[in-house]
């Protein structure tokens, strides 16, 4: 493992509002909006109440026992087997979600951008890409993160900005959508997606020191709970409660809406160039974390060459489901509801029995 | 080692080509510029019609002047529009590309029949009409009303479109009938839509109406551009069940917030000499207030105040209105009660003969509901609106005279 030790907390920021911040370009809002309708705005809220306690705890936890990072700590706490188990299980459900997230980016594109090309060519190349970028490391990543960041926000800011005169307040209601019910147990039920934030406690050592990683992270997961809160709002308001539910890819769909004045017609791709870039980001940080994952559990100290099998798994087990839509509706919801439970708990169990074998009072 | 290097990168470079998968030459398509929709004999089974540009046509590159058509007009029959693209490739020569559609026409036969919901349910599922496309509705077949569009002076068919549909949406007389409204409206089954509504065709001219009583075919007119754009259809979900007149439509655009208008110049009775009407520019520099009342058990009452401004550009009676005061404030109270009383009618017309009404009001009564169920089961267009009081209240709050003091004193010009 490289020891460098160079980056930064707006490096990390910057990488967690580009990987989380990402899904409110994806399907997720379609996945949240089939559920409950004009509400699914609040579902993230929720999720994120519900979700960012253990978060915290395991900072907490990582913050108490120093220098270790996931699995080193569910090691220290559990004990070798009992922690490269549970560090297993947080791998596998990772990996999975790395799979068919990236089957659903690829199908946007091909969708909309390419719809001649082939998916398996399509979704080589993407992969192939983020492949070549996870292969340059965590340095790399997170420079690139943070320059590319005020690129992607601005374009997305721009497309808020554009389609600001069609939006309707009043489409807000009725504020509960299909039920307050509804809401909070999709809420809770999809808790998993912010899941993605607990993953970058692998790199907790790799910041120049944890204070850094920590001040990263609580500005990073605030920021991303906020804009994500503000996009699905958006969508929302444009495109009212009958519809949204209805919207598979809300963002694409808006950015195919928005002109710039009556001379620059049909200006979506200059929005999807940056989305693209967003994309990758996402996926190279996702991949990169993933192969850390993996080698930390089995003890692999060159993790680097796991990047390229894993890119490949990736392609193998997201080319299984027939078409997106199963892919979204089924298998994706499937997987955040049974990913909810495990985040939540294994910082929970994890603190307690921690506590109860005496390690919180050394320091 | 270097060799190795070179014959590593030469064997790399072919997998560039795969971007080529979708490569398509700007020569080898065809914009379409206006899609028309026609109802055949057959169930299942329309007539398309696509207008498209030829961009060789008004470009500045082109020396020599082109001796081509600005536009070619074909139609085929097909089930939905993409597959009718591709028969139609059996006689046109390139690749049929919808992404540069303005407007989607259909005729008021398929309008009526109810199978209009059906062709609009397709495009929403391509990613090539976008939510920007006008949906428009011809009196004559969609086909016929494509093939005789010819404007003078817009040679260039997606100019043409873009400018007579924009300019005409800023005086209010037709409506803003984007295909993402009619979707929001439609699926909101609450509301009604108001698309476009053209024709080429003279109907019996109207010659009694005032400068926006009129729907498209009826404007008494001389010389210019056959196709007339004037007035609204009304769809009652997914259906078209009448016309509004471009006062009318004029009239939804003051009630409904989300719509905006900029320009409406229109005549008012003049109060005191009646055989003369007072030309006055109406604007509004706020959104009318809706104020709904939601009573569960008895009818529901909307209170709507609408404030707005009139700068008075010509009185042909040469009365002094602008310097006496009470001749001003009769003005005033005629001008509102004129609008009153057109809205009240208006109002009837909806509540009575169409039950629902085309202002997008529905959202204003959704804050009384806390779920979607409650809010469907009031039912807003069946239920509260066809019964509700409806209160209107127009609020003349500024009246200017331009830049004139006084008009000519008619008796000492003819002395």
């Amino acid at each position: 493992m490289k020891d460098h030790k160079t980056l930064k907390t707006r490096e990390l920021f910057a990488m967690m509002t580009i990987f989380v911040g990402m899904k409110l370009a994806d399907t997720t809002p379609s996945l949240l909006s089939s559920k409950a309708s004009n509400a699914f705005w609040m579902i993230p809220i929720i999720s994120f109440i519900v979700i960012i306690p253990s978060f915290l705890l395991l900072i907490f936890l990582l913050k108490k026992y120093k220098d270790k990072n996931l699995i080193q700590l569910l090691e220290a706490i559990l004990g070798t087997y009992l922690g490269k188990a549970l560090g297993f299980t947080i791998f596998l459900s990772a990996f999975l979600s790395l799979s068919l997230d990236s089957r659903n980016y690829v199908e946007q594109i091909k969708l909309l951008y390419f719809p001649e090309s082939p998916t398996t060519i399509l979704y080589f190349v993407f992969i192939g890409v983020a492949f070549i970028g996870a292969k340059k490391g965590l340095e790399v990543i997170g420079y690139s993160s943070w320059i590319g960041l005020p690129l992607i926000k601005f374009s997305m800011l721009l497309m808020a900005f554009l389609i600001f005169d069609r939006i309707i307040l009043l489409r807000i209601f009725p504020i509960f959508g299909d039920g307050l019910d509804v809401v909070l147990t999709q809420g809770i039920k999809k808790a998993s997606i912010f899941s993605e934030l607990f993953l970058f406690t692998i790199a907790y050592t790799a910041f120049k020191d944890t204070n850094t990683f920590r001040k990263g992270s609580y500005l990073g997961s605030f920021v991303v709970i906020f804009e994500i809160t503000f996009f699905f709002l958006l969508y929302t308001l444009v495109f009212d409660y009958n519809s949204v539910g209805k919207v598979a890819f809300p963002f694409h769909d808006i950015t195919q809406y928005i002109n710039f004045g009556d001379y620059f017609t049909n200006v979506e791709t200059f929005f999807m160039v940056f989305w693209l870039l967003a994309a990758y980001m996402r996926f190279i940080i996702f991949l990169y974390l993933i192969a850390w994952i993996f080698a930390a559990v089995f003890n692999i100290k060159e993790f680097e060459p796991l990047i390229l099998p894993f890119a490949f798994f990736t392609i193998i087990i997201g080319m299984i489901p027939d078409n997106t839509l199963l892919n979204d509706l089924f298998y994706r919801d499937r997987l955040l509801n049974y990913m909810t439970p495990l985040f939540i708990s294994f910082p929970i169990i994890l603190w307690i029995v921690a506590f109860f074998k005496g390690d919180l009072k050394k320091t | 080692m270097r060799l190795k290097t070179i014959i590593l990168i030469i064997m790399l470079i072919p997998l560039f080509l795969v971007g080529c998968y979708d490569k398509k030459e700007l020569e080898q398509q065809a914009y379409v510029v206006a899609i028309g929709v026609d109802k055949t004999d057959e169930k299942g089974l329309y007539k398309f019609t696509f207008q498209i540009a030829n961009p060789e046509v008004g470009s500045a590159i082109v020396g020599g002047g082109s001796q081509e058509e600005p536009k070619e007009t074909v139609s085929i029959k097909g089930s939905d529009i993409l597959t009718a693209t591709n028969t139609a490739n059996s006689f046109v020569s390139r690749e049929i590309t919808l992404d540069h559609t303005k407007v989607l026409i259909a005729s008021e036969e398929l309008a009526r029949s109810g199978d209009f919901i059906r062709i609009m349910q397709s495009t929403a599922r391509t990613t090539q009409i976008r939510r920007g496309v006008q949906i428009l509705v011809s009196k004559e077949d969609a086909s016929e009303f494509l093939q005789n569009i010819n404007p003078k002076m817009e040679t260039r068919p997606h100019k043409y479109y873009q400018l007579i549909l924009d300019r005409a949406k800023e005086t209010g007389i037709i409506p803003e009938a984007e295909i993402h409204r009619f979707f929001q409206i439609t699926e909101g089954d609450a509301d009604l839509f108001l698309a476009i509504y053209a024709t080429n065709k003279k109907a019996k001219e109207k010659d009694d109406g005032y400068e926006d009583e009129y729907v498209a075919g009826q404007l008494p007119k001389e010389g210019g551009n056959n196709s007339q754009f004037m007035g609204s259809a009304v769809f009652k979900e997914g259906k078209m069940i009448g016309t509004l007149d471009g006062q009318e439509t004029r009239l939804a655009h003051v009630f409904d917030p989300t719509l905006d208008m900029d320009d409406l110049l229109s005549t008012y009775p003049d109060p005191i000499k009646e055989e003369f009407r007072i030309g006055a520019d109406y604007s509004q520099k706020s959104s009318p207030e809706i104020n709904i009342e939601y009573n569960k058990n008895k009818p529901t009452k909307i209170n709507v105040r609408v404030p707005f401004q009139i700068e008075i550009i010509a009185i042909p009676s040469l009365v002094d209105y602008s310097q006496n005061k009470d001749n001003k404030e009769l003005l005033k109270k005629t001008i509102e009660e004129s609008l009153e009383k057109k809205s009240r009618e208006l109002i009837r017309k909806t509540q009575e003969e169409y039950k629902a009404e085309p202002f997008y009001w529905s959202l204003y009564i959704r804050k009384y509901f806390k779920t979607i169920e409650e809010y469907e089961e009031a039912d807003w267009n069946k239920n509260i609106y066809p019964n509700a009081e409806i209160n209107i209240n127009f609020d003349l709050e500024r009246l200017e005279f331009g830049k004139m003091l006084n008009d000519s004193n008619l008796t000492e010009v003819r002395d």
